[in-house]
């Protein structure tokens, strides 16, 4: 799932401050799930940017909406009336449903609300860590199913490093697992620590072509 | 009230009077009497909120009392009543004391039972101090063979729990095989375990025994040599030492009584809050038991093979040291193995000594925080028999009462996720503190958030962290919450706004009416059924509507009715702090507030302390 949080409040104000009237527009997936961009959250920094602009004496009517997908163009156009009625839109969604936004609405200036951050899981509720860096060339299977890219802090291909903690843990952030301590005792459980004697060669991050796209075959 | 409302055909309902505490249901019984459903009432409480609890001309007031009950009133929709069947048999786990005689009396009042003990015989248990009181463990287990009502597994674990109150599935592995059973409620008696208190130089040996050795040392009829003194330790290690202090005082008794030794307790605190205790004590003491007390452990030594104990005394206030032909060593009372797995495999709290059951008030003697699963005896923390006795009834009133008519009337869907817009975050479920939440399949298509109607203590602490605002709470949802703030519409400028928990701020201020004690008039108190249920976001919404300062108000640490609501009403706050900083108004206008319900002069506090700040921060 895409992991994002709120930007600061003074540069949300300031991306607005120009405007009376703007759109906070969340998205129904990954966002709300994270507590991101949800319904809830664009009550939230809606109410906020009201009491912020009242307080200044400089009124701002901040509507609200929420659809499932602001990455479906299909979904972002349900909220189109609303969307005419602004001057702006404040988007809570991830970095790809604030540009579907922008592109259904070119005319309209439509701005990022929050940051997105990584792709991940809830380790527990409230808090959410990295899980995948989305390289595009995916090297689990070497790695018993731990991602050294993100979860290493030195993104080591062929790890562990020297500085490795007792307990395993990081020595750049004690907290934190060392991600080749996990990868160890994974492939430990599997009877499969040979994987570890071999080398890899740094990886080749050409392989992402940028703009990535993905065809599926049967569409 | 009643042909009023049959004549008028009127179709809801605003008292404006007394405080709801004691007569919403009265109210709701007329409604249903007259044919409306209980649930389309609102009460506007102009007696011990306003009229009593201020001087002067109230009327502003009250009319704005009114206001907020009638715009609630609006929205409110009907609550439906459906009766449930509910499995009678229940499931006790444990095989000693408690858990016999847990599964004796249930059966006594018709319930059937399965007695699931993981060692291989019943009694097995370190219950052996339950001698003392004349209780003989054979004859338990002899009424329980006879039982028809109890089927007894022995060398048999839980391994999983699902479902919930009435309709507990359980998987259970006996050996090789697996059963799977289904249950109306859990007992959890699975007693204690104890550690001897041996300092790192002190060995285990003939002349350092436990208690239990001891016991068996006592009733051995051709030990080879009496010990003529005998020490005992009490209390150093472990502060918790009722029961090890009833062992001591026995033993050392016996002692005396039997072999005629010199018996000294070395003691940090005698614990003697149990009954029959203090007399226990004194009868030791008048037999020539010496009592000797030091505030630190004393120092052990071997010493010619006998051992040797020094200390500083603290009434003499000088060292002694003694040489005794046995040392018996303080014994530490602790959960027994296998707790912290159970209570993970039920998913419920553990106190902060690894005992079940959470340090809350509102749960003791035996409830825990999910309706059907309870715990008693020894399992719980350090009961004396007396103690026990009293949870072994507890159990079986509360099981009697859930479980005996085989059916029970819920309120149905107070508390529901609305599929359409439940996204399957899974929050609610980690939040909720009675485990009411799962994920199900709705209409069999997509996974969404269940909420169970038998499991549910509808305390709203899933509708306020929802990220979807999909958890729907008929009387205090978001609707319901908005529409009393709007109703104060303009004239909220310089009012304050105090969410008060049912449980504890609520009827505070009622008994800070009721005494009339006066406070500021300018608070417009709104009910919620937990502190826990107050949404950042209606905080927010009470400042955009023009409020001055926003209470937040729940029962005191450790107190809450639904276990983690205040403390997450306090995070809620301190996060709102931040919000609010953020946008150039002053943080400190929201503020936490925890109280009893007896607490009306903390009530009145909470009230000036925030219409202070107000005031300061010239709202």
């Amino acid at each position: 799932m895409i992991i994002a949080e709120r930007k600061p409040m003074e540069e949300i104000k300031q991306l607005i401050a120009p405007y009376k009237k703007v759109l906070v527009a969340g998205c129904g997936t990954c966002v709300t799930v994270c507590w991101a961009g949800g319904e809830k959250e664009v009550a939230m920094l809606a109410s906020q940017l009201r009491l912020a602009r009242s307080g200044e004496g400089n009124e701002i009517v901040a509507l609200e909406a929420t659809v499932e997908r602001q990455c479906e163009r299909e979904m972002v156009a349900e909220i189109k009336d609303k969307v005419a009625e602004v001057e702006a839109v404040l988007s809570l969604a991830c970095g790809s449903g604030v540009q579907t936004m922008a592109e259904m609405f070119e005319d309209k200036p439509v701005f990022p609300a929050v940051n997105t951050t990584f792709i991940g899981m809830p380790e527990k509720e409230g808090l959410w860590v990295e899980m995948c860096g989305a390289c595009g060339d995916c090297f689990l299977d070497r790695t018993g199913g731990v991602c050294p890219i993100v979860r290493c802090a030195k993104g080591l291909l062929n790890g562990p490093c020297g500085g490795t903690r007792k307990g395993g843990k990081c020595e750049i952030d004690p907290d934190k697992d060392c991600a080749w301590v996990l990868i160890y005792r994974r492939l430990e459980k599997q009877g499969r620590l040979d994987v570890m004697r071999k080398y890899y060669a740094p990886k080749n991050y050409r392989a992402v072509k940028r703009p990535g796209k993905v065809q599926a075959s049967k569409a | 009230m009643l042909s009023c409302i049959k004549e008028e055909n009127i179709e809801r309902v605003v008292v404006a009077a007394c405080s709801p505490e004691f007569t919403e249901h009265i109210f709701r019984e007329v409604l249903e009497k007259s044919g409306l459903n209980g649930h389309l009432l609102s009460m506007a409480n102009i007696r011990e909120q306003c009229s009593w609890a201020h001087e002067g001309d109230v009327t502003v007031k009250v009319v704005e009392l009114v206001k907020m009950a009638v715009n609630r009133v609006r929205l409110l929709l009907p609550v439906e009543e459906r009766e449930l069947p509910v499995n009678r048999k229940v499931l006790v786990v444990g095989g000693g004391f408690s858990a016999i005689n847990a599964a004796l009396q249930l059966s006594r009042v018709g319930l059937r039972t399965t007695l699931l003990e993981k060692e291989a015989v019943l009694g097995d248990g370190p219950g052996k101090l339950e001698s003392f009181y004349g209780f003989d463990p054979s004859s338990m287990i002899s009424a329980v063979e006879g039982d028809r009502n109890i089927e007894v597994l022995t060398s048999a674990q839980m391994t999983t729990v699902e479902g919930k109150i009435g309709d507990f599935n359980v998987r259970i592995r006996k050996g090789e095989e697996e059963i799977f059973l289904k249950y109306g409620a859990i007992v959890l008696a699975t007693g204690y375990q104890t550690e001897l208190a041996l300092d790192s130089g002190m060995e285990f040996s003939q002349n350092i025994v436990s208690q239990e050795q001891f016991c068996s040392m006592l009733r051995n009829p051709c030990l080879e040599t009496k010990p003529k003194s005998i020490g005992f330790m009490l209390d150093f290690s472990d502060e918790n030492s009722r029961f090890p202090t009833l062992a001591t005082l026995y033993n050392a008794l016996e002692a005396k009584r039997k072999w005629g030794s010199e018996v000294y307790v070395f003691y940090k605190s005698v614990k003697v809050d149990s009954a029959g205790m203090e007399n226990l004590y004194q009868e030791a003491r008048d037999c020539g038991v010496v009592f000797l007390k030091s505030e630190t452990s004393p120092r052990i030594t071997a010493d010619n093979g006998r051992v040797k104990i020094e200390a500083k005394d603290v009434f003499l206030g000088e060292d002694i040291t003694l040489t005794c032909d046995v040392l018996v060593a303080e014994e530490m009372y602790l959960p027994a193995e296998g707790t912290e797995k159970l209570s993970s495999l039920l998913n419920t709290r553990r106190d902060s000594r690894g005992f079940y059951q959470d340090e809350n008030v509102h749960l003791y003697p035996v409830g825990s925080e999910k309706k059907g699963i309870f715990f008693i005896g020894g399992c719980r923390g350090d009961l004396d028999l007396g103690r026990v006795l009293t949870d072994i009834s507890s159990v079986v009133i509360n099981v009697h009462e859930l479980l005996s008519s085989g059916k029970t009337v819920v309120d149905v869907e107070i508390v529901k996720a609305d599929p359409q817009k439940c996204v399957a975050c899974l929050t609610c479920i980690r939040v909720c503190p009675h485990g009411a939440i799962q994920l199900v399949r709705a209409d069999n298509s997509k996974e969404v958030a269940g909420i169970s109607d038998l499991a549910c203590y509808a305390c709203g602490i899933c509708a306020a962290i929802c990220p979807a605002k999909a958890i729907r709470f008929k009387g205090y949802g978001d609707d319901e919450i908005l529409a009393q703030i709007e109703a104060v519409g303009e004239s909220l400028n310089g009012r304050n706004v105090a969410f008060c928990c049912e449980h504890s701020a609520y009827p505070a201020a009622d008994l800070a009416g009721r005494l009339r004690l006066h406070y500021p008039e300018n608070i417009r108190v709104i009910r919620v059924p937990c502190a826990g249920q107050v949404d950042v976001f209606h905080i927010l919404k009470a400042f955009e509507k023009g409020a001055a300062a926003v209470l937040v108000m729940g029962c005191e640490d450790g107190a809450c009715h639904h276990i983690t609501g205040n403390t997450r009403a306090k995070e809620r706050v301190k996060y709102c702090n931040m919000l609010l900083k953020e946008v150039k108004v002053d943080g400190r206008l929201v503020a936490m507030f925890n109280l009893s319900p007896n607490a009306p002069h903390k009530f009145i506090r909470a009230v000036n302390e925030i219409a202070k700040i107000s005031k300061e921060s010239g709202r």
